[in-house]
């Protein structure tokens, strides 16, 4: 396990700040680019794209799902899976885009702000 | 920051809609889909399970992110404090009930209070308001006193420190007449031209009068009603403007209705009539020019008032005394009521004070007596990991429930309660009447509340702290008295002990206070007040009109005394206490050279014969009027104090005194003199809290001054004689109104309402107090035999009696009676100073009501501990040995 994953699955308490921000970020950015997806599936993308390196347990992603929900940036629904399975879908409600794409400037600015710190510090 | 606000509405919605059984679904769906992935990948179950974490813990986890915990957390305990305590209702009863007496007596004194000593008047800035008083001797209630005219115009232009002067006079027994119907009797107010404009009042309907309605001098044509009559006499009939009415057979106009809060500027008495007049007596009310303070004006109207009065005795050629003229704020009405009720009121707010923490007291110690008995269940809890956090917040929140639920009560019992003030209250004069009203104050809800609260946590956290002053595993073990420690016994007998104490000294109180009312009320009057019934008669609205009323008068009073159940009847112009007089005279007597300093002017009294009868006055010496009397040589009843003055050591029947007659003659004046015939006892006819006034009495038939205020005494209830007593009046004298029927108990009751109020309370709260206190007893009592069971057994299986037992239960009673006595006088011993100062001849110095206080509260202790002592000494050894 890398070292992503183990801050990611510390208890709830710890994890706030940042990595709450992160979390929504890497939530409504997979919403955005896939559609309606179940809560394991988003989990499932997140490690996916991470090649592991960030594996989401369930007591970190519903209760950030359920935030996001109750923040209005996600809406959920109950539908049937491919295999029949009743599920809760969760798709990116129009808020949710514009706070994605806020947080995404956002973080690309910090990102590059961190980079020539860190450029010019080595 | 909108988007949190969201967050929090959806939790705040949340916490009364759990969705648990989708959350589950969810998070089993997910665990499902993984270990289908794991199976694939080739994972055991186990992985799976470390990497997802249990289900249970996440759904904690989501369902935190649902509610808000800590609400729901609430909501919980409260819904576990309501099942708790409907399984004990007995002991929640007793508890929402003493809370609920303690502060319902206190909102409804904290009511009574406000409405007296603080309501503002609904006028404008009735902060600048102020009213002059003159003091006479300390501790005397101040005159008000009217101004005459010169003096108020003399004020009105000389002073620098009003902005305006308004004034009026009042007539409280006004006769105000609409068109065609009976006269009504309302309370008049004349003011002056300014008196709305100065007040800054506004008219309900119609205008309110000015300086244009005022004639040159006397009463204007224009008049302006109450609201309140207007509504109850009206039924707010806009069409009222412009209505002819008789006031005091003066006829007016009607031009508007005075806004519906204002009352005139009295506290509790209720103008309905204003009409503007001047050039007559008036009464001040001021407004302080902004900037300048109460004492610059006091000094100045000093000032202005001394050189008036100097200049007047200079003109006269007599001497001055100094004025003494206080300023006093009078936003909140004139102070006079403020000034009769303030130390009666003071000292109620601190007997339902004491009332409040008795019932404090209990409640904790019934929550004390009540968390020891769940030690061991929140001991189990405990030891099941519950955070102790978390439970002192549930037994927080079956003491807040309690608490509110208590001062619910309390405030319901508060607005019932002000029906037994009010009632109190409106047997004073009519023109002393105080309405009060608890209406939903904020202010008064939040004190209220606030204490309720206070009292709540205060007593809640000590039983909460009780219950985890031992470790688990000990209170698990619960040996008969295990854990117990010798202070957090010593706290809960405290508790029961100053229960006793405090009972005490409210019963004691009690005692002190009803002696002193049955004092005021029958010994010291020089009367007896009871069984007499008063009529008074209306000649003016008869016939009988400026005729000859002895000869009808004389066949009325024989026609009542041969009523059967009238013992004997009797006329007279006022009666003792009713607030009216016929006048005083200087006399002189036979012999006697009197200094001038020490002159006395007793008060002159029309009475028919056997009046002292009636009145139950007995005759000293000599003997009463009869109907011989008339026609013969004149003759007078003298006082006792009258006597001792003039005929000091000797016996003044048979002598003889001459009425000295001064500007204004009386109808039977002349100097001819009046021999005494008997010497009555003293009596107080003007104000109870005077001393007894040096009178004379005439013969109203031989004197031909008659008047018409018939006294019956009966040897049955008065009352029911009253519609005899009305038959007659009608048959002897056919068109002559009844204008007012009372007793005279009511009338001297009227003037003792401070007096009254106090009793009747205290004897209430009083006997609040020993009931808290049965309670406080009988819970620590029951309580400690529920714990001493095993012991007792043991106790028992070692031979003891059930007389042993029943006496070991009753040493605790005796010892806790006994440290609540001792604590208990001494607190009465530092009441009575305090009381001793706010009550007017209150005379608290014997032992008796101490005594009589000990002995009820006793009787309640012993009371209360009978049936823990019955279930003690009924124990069953076996059983009790058993009991764990």
């Amino acid at each position: 396990m890398g070292a992503g994953s183990q801050s990611i699955s510390m208890p709830n308490e710890e994890k706030a700040g940042v990595l709450q921000g992160t979390l929504d970020l890497m939530v409504l950015q997979t919403l955005a680019t896939l559609g309606p997806l179940h809560g394991y599936a988003i989990a499932a993308r997140i490690e996916q794209v991470s090649s592991g390196a960030i594996q989401l347990n369930m007591g970190t992603l519903y209760p950030g799902l359920l935030r996001l929900e109750q923040r209005g940036f996600i809406r959920a629904k109950w539908d049937k899976t491919e295999n029949n399975r009743r599920a809760r879908f969760y798709s990116i409600t129009a808020t949710g885009r514009r706070q994605l794409d806020v947080e995404k400037a956002g973080w690309t600015r910090m990102a590059g702000i961190m980079k020539s710190l860190l450029g010019e510090e080595a | 920051m909108k988007q949190k606000l969201r967050e929090w509405g959806m939790r705040l919605w949340g916490t009364f809609k759990s969705r648990d059984a989708e959350i589950e679904e969810e998070l089993r769906f997910h665990l499902d889909m993984a270990e289908q992935d794991a199976l694939l990948q080739g994972d055991s179950h186990r992985e799976v399970y470390l990497r997802q974490g249990g289900l249970t813990q996440a759904a904690e986890s989501v369902r935190d992110q649902h509610a808000f915990p800590w609400l729901s957390d609430f909501f919980r305990d409260t819904r576990h404090s309501v099942r708790l305590l409907a399984r004990s209702p007995l002991f929640a009863a007793a508890a929402i009930g003493s809370l609920a007496l303690g502060i319902g007596a206190n909102t409804a004194i904290y009511s009574l209070f406000y409405t007296i000593m603080l309501r503002q008047l609904p006028v404008a800035h009735p902060e600048q308001l102020v009213e002059f008083l003159f003091s006479g001797d300390p501790g005397q209630v101040r005159d008000d006193g009217y101004w005459g005219w010169d003096r108020y115009e003399y004020i009105r232009d000389h002073n620098h420190v009003l902005s305006a002067l308004t004034g009026m006079s009042f007539d409280n027994l006004a006769s105000l007449r609409v068109d065609g119907s009976d006269p009504q009797t309302v309370i008049e107010e004349s003011v002056l031209g300014n008196y709305f404009e100065v007040l800054g009042l506004k008219p309900a309907i119609g205008r309110l009068t000015t300086r244009d309605d005022v004639p040159a001098s006397g009463e204007a044509e224009a008049a302006v009603v109450s609201w309140s009559w207007w509504n109850s006499r009206f039924d707010r009939d806009p069409s009222i403007l412009g209505k002819r009415i008789f006031v005091n057979d003066a006829p007016k106009t009607i031009v508007g209705v005075a806004p519906r809060g204002y009352f005139g500027p009295r506290v509790g008495s209720r103008t309905d009539v204003w009409i503007p007049y001047q050039r007559d007596t008036v009464r001040l009310l001021a407004r302080i020019k902004p900037g300048v303070t109460r004492q610059l004006a006091q000094a100045e109207m000093r000032v202005l008032l001394q050189s008036l009065v100097e200049q007047k005795a200079a003109r006269n050629h007599t001497k001055v005394k100094p004025i003494q003229l206080d300023v006093e704020p009078a936003g909140a009405g004139f102070a006079r009521v403020r000034e009769q009720y303030g130390k009666a009121l003071m000292l109620l707010l601190g007997v339902v004070g004491f009332l409040l923490l008795l019932a404090c007291i209990n409640m904790a110690s019934l929550l004390l007596a009540r968390s020891a008995g769940r030690q061991r269940e929140l001991a189990v809890r405990v030891g099941l990991g519950a955070g102790r956090g978390r439970l002192v917040r549930q037994m927080l929140t079956e003491a807040v429930m309690l608490s509110a639920a208590g001062t619910l009560v309390g405030m319901l019992l508060a607005y019932a309660g002000t029906g037994i003030l009010v009632r109190i209250m409106a047997s004073g004069r009519a023109f002393e009447h105080i309405d009060v009203e608890v209406h939903p104050d904020v202010q008064l809800l939040a004190v209220t509340a606030g204490i309720g609260m206070f009292t709540a946590f205060l007593f809640g956290l000590a039983p909460a702290m009780y219950a985890f002053r031992a470790t688990p595993a000990n209170a698990l073990q619960q040996s008969a008295r295990g854990g117990d420690t010798w202070l957090w016994r010593l706290f809960g007998k405290g508790l029961v002990a100053a229960q006793v104490a405090l009972s005490i000294f409210l019963v004691t109180g009690t005692a002190v206070f009803l002696a002193h009312l049955s004092r005021l009320r029958n010994f010291e009057l020089g009367f007896r007040s009871d069984h007499v019934l008063l009529l008074t008669l209306d000649p003016d609205h008869s016939s009988y009109k400026s005729k000859p009323l002895a000869a009808p008068y004389q066949r009325l009073l024989e026609r009542l005394q041969s009523t059967p159940g009238v013992r004997s009847a009797s006329i007279t112009a006022c009666t003792p206490l009713q607030g009216c007089g016929t006048g005083s005279r200087f006399l002189n007597a036979e012999g006697f050279v009197e200094q001038p300093e020490q002159r006395l002017r007793p008060a002159v009294y029309f009475v028919t014969p056997r009046y002292f009868e009636t009145l139950g006055i007995p005759l000293l010496a000599g003997r009463d009027f009869s109907p011989r009397d008339a026609g013969h040589p004149r003759v007078v009843i003298i006082s006792n104090a009258v006597a001792r003055h003039y005929f000091p050591g000797q016996n003044p029947v048979g002598r003889n005194i001459t009425v000295v007659h001064d500007t204004r003659p009386l109808p039977f004046g002349d100097d001819q003199p009046y021999e005494i015939i008997g010497v009555a006892a003293d009596v107080k006819p003007f104000e109870l809290r005077d001393a007894p006034f040096p009178t004379m009495y005439f013969d109203m038939f031989q004197v031909n001054h008659v008047f018409d205020q018939f006294q019956l005494r009966t040897s049955s209830d008065p009352t029911a004689i009253a519609e005899t007593a009305r038959r007659l009046v009608r048959e002897v004298l056919p068109d002559m109104p009844v204008k007012r029927v009372t007793t005279l108990e009511a009338q001297v009751d009227s003037n003792i309402v401070p007096e009254r109020l106090i009793a009747t309370l205290s004897e209430f709260f009083g006997g609040l107090g020993a009931v808290l206190a049965g309670i406080g007893i009988y819970g620590l009592l029951a309580f400690s035999v529920a714990r001493r069971t095993n012991e007792i057994g043991v106790r028992m299986a070692l031979g003891a009696t059930a007389g042993d037992v029943s006496r070991l239960v009753l040493r605790d009673t005796m010892g806790l009676l006994c440290a609540g006595l001792i604590a208990g006088s001494f607190l009465v011993m530092l009441g009575r100073p305090l009381a001793a100062s706010l009550i007017q001849d209150l005379k608290p110095e014997s032992a008796g009501p101490l005594a009589l206080a000990a002995g009820a509260i006793a009787a309640v202790a012993l009371l209360a501990s009978y049936v823990p002592v019955r279930r003690a000494s009924r124990l069953d050894p076996m059983s009790a040995l058993r009991h764990e």
